[in-house]
């Protein structure tokens, strides 16, 4: 059943001068940070965290999905411009828009993944009116077994989804939840690993950890990369796209707006994984799949389709279940929680406003952002030629202020700095930071999870496999987790007997 | 067996896991609690320690590019150290001396050190963006930034 009521009052906050404007500070702050290669939209989030206080929470969360989606959006631009992608979603993107800015178009590249954004993103948010309803009347009957198989299903996910070595993957999200365990545990009152400081008590703040592990982190690679990437403002050139660049466009569009939005819902995948296998599908179904990597449209048109298309979709199981599927819809949750505001099923029918106000400015949001990458972004694209060293120190600033504002305390700047140091590590490691983040969020509520279950069953562990939902759930994350380990055992079993050959 | 660098790395798990696994068992335990909260740090550590053990004898072989990223910053390791030395010492004066004095100085010197050499930009920017930044926190946020010795 739909819930016009609902669907109404949320269309009535989102075309409020406050709904309006929010949604227009959010996107063209996304679009701003987006734009600046290396840094992404997890530190977008963060460091837009302490403007919301005060704020209504359902303002805060239109401004912070603005965020969200806008920096996908503007992530292109320095991928088509520059070759240096603005976040991790857009990097299939420079693989043909660069090759055609290069040929002087860059104009219609930019063109082309401004309009392909636009129908990913609009046409998902429809998918995500449809389907978050349905998955939260479904969720409103889950119980902690099956929350706590669901929460392990997301960490699994993510741990084999995210690129490169899965077992780093898991050993970063258990570090993630040794970090979470520091303080008062909820249940019992125990204080843990705090080492005697009343600093630890309340544990570490969320925003503390994103802006260190992400924000600080990647300020370390922008000041490596300093000296990269001048950009000329007069090379853009045209903007049009004539009738059969168009023709071309429609076929990865209608495809990429579904496929881009399914992967979106998936836990673990997010943009990145979207736009890539956007990308290679469309050029399996190519007639000249030799023109891919030479400025295609077609190339251009599926990963930017993709990766907006998965923004929204990422709202499905956040909105509906609670749960975040990747890092950026984790540092999401955490702000929604410092908002005083649960996500889950229960949401929709709780705070109806909240629930689809967001969704109907996700349109509205849209909108501006074509308005903004499209007549405007030679513009825009100026942004980038604000010199590294200055944006350096700014980004600096804005990590200790928004840790400040919240907690008042030094102590909390010096575990930020801390965990500036950890990122960068992991960074140079090559230790996804994605797990770590979510495994944070997810650490708390896993464990209440498991209790509560344990405590209805009376420390029967049989609660997990009676439970059909639960167990099915919960064979998924086994399979999810062990299914790459015996992959990768097996690729190398092969490659050493080719060796020895 | 040769100490590559993935072993480092598993040696390192190992011994944080071991660290955190010592402090779980100090935990006192409650007898009315069906599972206490010792439980899920002790899982965690266990798992931890099995794969790192588990990395540790895995056939890693670094790639070029993964050599490349993790010895990119060769070049410019003093520049991040002091970026992370500058932080420190701009956290430590910010009560001290406040939010506004801290921050300009730091701005300004952070930006030269990194290369930028216009200081007429440099001042503006330097001064400009926390002067924004104090008075919409102030005044708009309601959130009071520390002023230090200065009377704002």
């Amino acid at each position: 059943m739909i819930d016009f009521g609902g669907i109404l009052s949320g269309l009535q906050m989102a075309l409020s001068l406050e709904g309006i404007l929010f949604v227009f500070v959010g996107v063209f702050v996304g679009t701003f940070i987006g734009l600046m290669p290396g840094l992404g939209p997890i530190s977008a989030i963060a460091i837009m965290i302490p403007m919301t206080y005060n704020m209504d929470p359902t303002i805060a969360l239109v401004m912070m999905a603005g965020v969200y989606y806008g920096a996908i959006f503007g992530g292109s631009t320095s991928s088509i411009l520059l070759n240096a992608p603005g976040v991790a979603g857009t990097v299939a993107t420079s693989f043909d828009g660069y090759p055609m800015a290069q040929q002087g178009k860059a104009g219609k590249a930019l063109a082309i993944a401004a309009i392909a954004a636009f129908i990913g993103g609009t046409v998902s948010v429809v998918f995500l009116m449809l389907f978050a309803p349905v998955l939260s009347s479904v969720a409103i009957q889950f119980g902690p077994p099956e929350y706590f198989a669901l929460m392990l299903l997301g960490l699994t996910a993510i741990a084999s989804l995210s690129s490169g070595s899965t077992i780093k993957a898991l050993m970063s999200a258990l570090l993630g939840i040794m970090i979470v365990t520091i303080g008062i545990d909820a249940q019992t009152g125990t204080v843990r690993f705090t080492f005697g400081s009343a600093n630890l008590l309340e544990g570490i703040d969320f925003l503390v950890i994103a802006l260190g592990i992400f924000a600080l982190a990647e300020v370390c690679a922008l000041i490596i990369n300093r000296q990269k990437t001048t950009f000329n403002a007069k090379t853009i050139g045209s903007l049009k796209i004539t009738k059969e660049d168009f023709k071309e466009m429609v076929g990865p569009m209608s495809r990429q707006s579904v496929l881009g939005f399914i992967i979106g819902v998936l836990p673990g995948a997010g943009a990145t994984i979207a736009s890539f296998i956007g990308y290679t599908t469309e050029k399996r179904f190519a007639k000249n799949p030799d023109e891919f990597g030479k400025g295609s449209i077609k190339g251009l048109t599926a990963p930017e389709t993709a990766n907006n298309a998965a923004t929204s979709g990422a709202f499905v199981p956040l909105l509906s279940l609670g749960i975040p599927g990747s890092g950026t819809t984790a540092v999401m949750l955490g702000a929604l929680l410092v908002l005083n505001v649960q996500p889950g099923p229960l949401l929709m029918t709780e705070n109806p406003t909240l629930f689809w106000g967001v969704i109907m400015s996700m349109y509205i949001g849209n909108i501006f952002l074509l308005i903004l990458n499209l007549p405007l972004i030679p513009y825009i694209s100026k942004i980038l030629a604000i010199p590294r060293p200055m944006l350096i120190s700014l980004v600096v600033v804005f990590c200790i202020i928004g840790v400040y504002s919240i907690s008042f305390s030094i102590f909390d700047l010096y575990v930020l700095l801390a965990f500036g140091v950890i990122g960068y590590l992991m960074r140079m490691f090559q230790f996804p930071a994605a797990p770590f983040i979510l495994a944070f969020i997810l650490g708390g509520m896993l464990e209440q999870s498991f209790r509560q279950a344990m405590t209805i069953s009376g420390n029967d562990v049989s609660i997990f496999i009676s439970n059909p939902l639960a167990a099915t759930l919960l064979a998924l994350a086994a399979v999810s987790f062990l299914f790459p380990l015996w992959q990768s055992y097996r690729n190398k079993k092969k490659s050493n007997q080719t060796l020895s050959m | 067996m040769a100490l590559t660098v993935h072993r480092g790395i598993s040696i390192v798990l190992i011994i944080i896991a071991i660290f955190y696994l010592y402090l779980a068992f100090q935990l006192p335990s409650f007898m009315n609690t069906v599972i206490d909260a010792d439980t899920i740090p002790k899982i965690t550590g266990f798992l931890l320690i099995v794969l790192s053990v588990l990395y540790f004898f895995m056939p890693v072989k670094e790639t070029e590019a993964e050599k490349e990223k993790r010895t990119e910053a060769k070049n410019d390791w003093h520049y991040i150290l002091g970026m992370f030395v500058m932080t420190f010492l701009y956290i430590t004066l910010l009560e001290v001396s406040g939010f506004l004095v801290t921050s300009i100085v730091f701005i300004f010197v952070c930006t030269r050190m990194l290369g930028y050499k216009k200081s007429k930009t440099n001042i503006i920017v330097a001064v400009l963006v926390p002067l924004f930044l104090y008075l919409s926190f102030t005044f708009l946020l309601n959130v009071r930034l520390p002023t230090g010795f200065m009377p704002f």
